[in-house]
């Protein structure tokens, strides 16, 4: 990606402003780690949003509200009671990486490896866009397609908001790469409400191995009603199948790659019973 | 609306300096023209790590990141951290584990050692690994960078716990 200019924007309806007069000649860039993997026909001018004030994680009624240029290392170290966040972004490429990378820069233009769309959409996050007047998107909206596609216009997204995990909510995710700092291979990720062992709501999502992060409605529909238990989940697990479209990569054939995924998925799931179960205490 | 000039400013090794740039030019590109050649180019796309600067008390790829985007920021560079004449505590270790081998590796890898020993209050092997974990090797001399900066965190610690100050310059 090559930039034929650098601006500076004061303010948050400024960035929109020069956005929307650029078009496609016009690009916002936070961290700017992924711009390697894009081209452009045309040099485009960089609005750098990374100085505008949204930078920050803060509890804010039932959400953390995580802004939009917030470092990726930022969310890895940040500590709160019930905050599940840092747990994939700790495996998110190198430090060097998690230190610019933002989670903006992550949801805005989603990669086929990207990991943290799957776990907002396990979450039930809410996306909030400003074009003028600020807006909330759902998880399930947001990557229904390409969010970039949303951004066209100068639309701009400013935070990302984090619903708590309540009383009896756990959380699990599982990353697989051929390495630390490797692309994914499979990332999942699973939010299950118990009551009383059994699961009373699960979202469950994946991401990678597919050609675009999406729920597992048929995963979803095998745990809920059902005891949290290892057979289950072992069941629901086997579900992924029909679910999504497995693709094989690097050498590894596309049953390999829907393998991975469902002991990926018993994993995760496992992980967000265990939250469920202890961290009540 | 602030039109950027053809100018970047901001804090390099502690100096205030401004340089022409260009606005597609990557931070790696100023740093090296202007003789700050200490930082090297490896992949050009922020995987290697033998570009490693510190960016705000941060480690980043200056390899991926444009010059424009330090404007008013602090960066630090190998120069900074040691030299021929006076290295720091973890490029004496290097040193004396035999650990550079064709050595265009350890810069980054110096930076990356740095942040670990001034943002983390312990050095366990899983915080140590990483930050080490986005430096490769292509000589695969792993092993004997570990050992010495194992030696390095080691003795840090140590120091803490027995309630001493690290060295005043332990890497500058």
């Amino acid at each position: 990606m090559k930039l034929c200019e650098f601006i500076r924007p004061a303010n948050l309806a400024e960035a929109r402003d020069r956005l929307r007069e650029l078009g496609q000649r016009g690009m916002a860039l936070a961290g700017g780690t992924a711009l390697h993997f894009m081209q452009a026909p045309e040099p485009v001018t960089a609005v750098d949003i990374t100085r505008l004030g949204l930078s920050y994680i803060r509890p804010e009624g039932e959400s953390f509200v995580i802004g939009a240029t917030t470092p990726i290392a930022d969310i890895q170290r940040y500590r709160a009671p019930r905050w599940a966040m840092h747990e994939v972004c700790r495996r998110i490429s190198t430090h060097q990486i998690r230190n610019v990378s933002t989670i903006g820069g992550n949801i805005c233009r989603v990669f086929p490896w990207a990991d943290v769309p799957v776990v907002l959409l396990a979450m039930n996050a809410r996306m909030v866009t400003y074009s003028g007047k600020e807006q909330e998107i759902g998880a399930d909206d947001f990557f229904a397609s390409q969010p970039a596609q949303r951004f066209r216009d100068g639309e701009l997204l400013t935070a990302v908001k984090v619903p708590n995990l309540r009383m009896h909510h756990g959380f699990g995710s599982v990353k697989v790469g051929r390495n630390a700092a490797a692309f994914s291979l499979v990332t999942v990720a699973s939010v299950l409400e118990l009551e009383n062992n059994n699961i009373k709501a699960a979202r469950v999502a994946a991401g990678s191995a597919i050609p675009f992060p999406r729920r597992l409605l048929d995963v979803e529909a095998a745990l809920v009603g059902r005891e949290a238990t290892a057979a289950v989940f072992q069941e629901a697990a086997t579900k992924a199948k029909a679910a999504a479209n497995w693709r094989g990569r690097e050498g590894m054939s596309a049953d390999y790659i829907q393998h991975l995924a469902e002991v990926s998925l018993i994993d995760a799931l496992e992980r967000a019973a265990t939250f469920a179960r202890t961290r009540d205490a | 609306m602030t039109h950027h000039a053809p100018t970047v400013s901001f804090t390099l090794n502690g100096e205030a300096k401004t340089f022409v740039t260009e606005p597609d030019e990557k931070l790696l590109a100023l740093l090296r023209r202007e003789g700050y050649r200490g930082t090297k180019y490896g992949c050009g796309q922020g995987t290697c790590g033998a570009c490693t600067v510190m960016l705000d008390g941060r480690a980043v790829y200056a390899c991926i990141l444009y010059a424009q985007q330090v404007e008013g920021r602090e960066v630090r560079t190998i120069e900074n951290v040691g030299t021929l004449d006076e290295p720091s505590e973890f490029q004496t270790e290097l040193i004396n584990a035999g650990a550079v081998q064709c050595g265009y590796c350890i810069p980054g890898m110096v930076m990356s050692a740095t942040a670990l020993m001034e943002n983390e209050p312990t050095y366990d092997d899983e915080i140590a690994r990483e930050y080490m974990d986005g430096n490769l090797c292509r000589c695969t001399g792993y092993e004997k960078i570990w050992v010495a900066l194992r030696k390095v965190l080691d003795r840090r610690e140590a120091a803490a716990a027995a309630g001493q100050k690290p060295d005043a310059h332990p890497h500058r």
